[in-house]
C-alpha cells in the first residue's frame, strides 16, 4: 500500500489534459486496480490520450494510484475528508471531479480489495452425493450408504493474478465421519452466534 | 458331499480330515479352541497374540502344533466365507455338519458365529474401499482486522484444514470459507446427513 507523496497532487494536475470527464473516470479505475508493477504499461498506454511525456504518465498514474488505494486503505467516505486531502492551491473543478469519481467507486473497490486479499485457498463450490455401496470383495452382499463431497477450491488470487487454479477434491465420508463433521460445524454455528450477539 | 454355502468352491481334501481330528476334541476343548479363534476374527491384527495363544492351547491338551495349525486353518474357510456371503446361522451349522463336524460341534460353532456376526459384519464393511477418505477436519475462524490494502476490515473468516487419505498417504487441505458460505455448507451437509439416515 503506498502512501501519498508531495509529488502526487502537483502530477495530478495532469488531468486537465484529459480529453473528457469519462477518460479521468477510466484511468481512475485502471490506476486503482492495478498492481504497482504493472502500472509502468499502464502509463504507457494512457500517453497518447493525454498528450505529456512518458515520464509525465508515470507520475500520474503513480500518483492517482496512491490517491485512490489511500482512500480505500483509510476507508474515507465523506466528501469532506477526501476533499481535505488535497492541498489548498489544487485545481478547485478537478479536486471535485476526483472525489466525485471516487465517491462513486468506492465501494466496489473497497469489495475488490478484501477479493484480492491475501488468504488460504478459498472454497468456491461445494457438490454432493450419495451412494449406497451394495458389494465389495469383502462382502458380497451390502447397503451401506456413503457420501462424496466434492470441493472446488481457488487458490490465492494474488498469486494467479487473472487466471486463478481452481482444483477439485473429491472426498469420501462414512455415516460416522458426517455425524463428527456435523457436530464440528454444529460448534462453530453456536460459537458464531455466541461472537454476534456480544 | 452336497452343495455348500460358504462356498462354490471344491474344498481341499484335508479338510475332511481335519474334521475328524476336531471330532476327537472334547466338548470344553473344542469350546476353547472356538473362542480363541472367534477373538482372532474380531481383531484380525493381533496375529502374534493368536499364535502365541494357539501354541498354548496345542501344549496344554498335548497336540502337535503342527497339525492344529491345519485344523485351524481348515476351521477358518467356513467363517471367512460366511461372513463374505451373510450366511445365516442355520447356514453355517449346515455347512460344518456337511463337512464332516458332529452336530453338536456344529451347533456350537454356529451359536458363537450368530454371536459374533454383528462384530465381524461391520468390521468388513469398514475394510470396504474408500476414495480419499475424510479422516479428520480441524477448524479456527477468527476476524481480519486489517490487511495492507484496507487498513479496518473487520470481516470473519472460518479455515478448516481437511486430512485426507488418499491410498496409503494422508494429506493436508487448507480451506478458507466465508460467513455465508460456512452457513451454506452446513445446510447441505444436514442434508446429506439426512439422506443418509433415510438409507440406512
Amino acid at each position: 500500500m503506498a502512501a501519498l507523496r508531495d509529488g502526487d497532487f502537483a502530477a495530478l494536475q495532469i488531468l486537465l489534459k484529459a480529453p473528457s470527464k469519462d477518460a479521468v473516470r477510466q484511468l481512475c479505475q485502471e490506476c486503482f486496480s492495478s498492481p504497482p508493477a504493472a502500472l509502468g504499461p499502464l502509463a504507457q498506454r494512457a500517453c497518447p490520450g493525454l498528450a505529456v511525456s512518458a515520464e509525465e504518465a508515470e507520475q500520474l498514474v503513480s500518483a492517482l494510484h496512491n490517491l485512490t488505494r489511500h482512500v480505500v486503505y483509510r476507508g474515507l467516505t465523506a466528501p469532506e475528508d477526501i476533499l481535505h486531502l488535497f492541498p489548498e492551491n489544487f485545481h478547485q473543478n478537478l479536486k471535485n471531479l476526483l472525489t466525485k469519481i471516487i465517491l462513486e467507486n468506492i465501494s466496489s473497490w473497497r469489495n475488490e480489495a478484501q477479493a484480492s486479499q491475501i488468504s488460504l485457498p478459498r472454497l468456491v463450490d461445494m457438490d454432493w452425493r450419495v451412494d449406497i455401496k451394495t458389494s465389495s470383495d469383502s462382502i458380497v452382499r451390502m447397503a451401506v450408504p456413503t457420501c462424496l463431497l466434492q470441493l472446488k477450491i481457488q487458490e490465492d488470487a494474488a498469486l494467479c493474478g487473472n487466471n486463478p487454479v481452481v482444483s477439485a477434491l473429491t472426498v469420501e465420508l462414512s455415516k460416522e465421519t458426517l455425524d463428527t463433521m456435523l457436530e464440528g460445524l454444529g460448534r462453530i454455528r453456536d460459537q458464531l452466534s455466541a461472537v454476534a450477539n456480544k | 458331499m452336497g452343495l455348500l454355502n460358504f462356498t462354490r468352491e471344491p474344498v481341499p481334501e484335508a479338510v475332511s480330515a481335519d474334521m475328524h481330528n476336531l471330532n476327537q476334541l472334547s466338548a470344553q476343548q473344542f469350546s476353547a479352541l472356538t473362542e480363541l479363534l472367534f477373538r482372532f476374527l474380531t481383531e484380525p491384527k493381533e496375529v502374534e497374540r493368536f499364535l502365541t495363544q494357539l501354541s498354548d492351547f496345542a501344549t496344554m491338551n498335548k497336540i502337535s502344533l503342527g497339525p492344529l495349525k491345519n485344523i485351524v486353518k481348515s476351521i477358518l474357510l467356513v467363517p471367512n466365507g460366511a461372513l463374505k456371503r451373510n450366511l445365516s446361522s442355520e447356514q453355517v451349522r449346515a455347512d460344518f455338519i456337511a463337512l464332516g463336524l458332529s452336530e453338536e460341534k456344529a451347533s456350537y460353532f454356529a451359536e458363537q458365529w450368530k454371536v459374533n456376526s454383528p462384530t465381524l459384519t461391520r468390521l468388513a464393511v469398514g475394510q470396504t474401499l474408500m476414495i480419499n477418505q475424510l479422516i479428520d477436519m480441524e477448524w479456527k475462524f477468527g476476524v481480519t482486522a486489517g490487511s495492507s490494502e484496507l487498513e479496518k476490515v473487520g470481516s470473519i473468516f472460518l479455515q478448516l484444514k481437511l486430512v485426507v487419505k488418499k491410498g496409503s498417504q494422508l494429506e493436508n487441505v487448507y480451506v478458507e470459507l466465508t460467513l455465508p458460505q460456512f452457513y451454506s455448507f452446513l445446510h447441505e451437509m444436514e442434508r446429506v446427513k439426512t439422506s443418509l439416515e433415510s438409507f440406512s
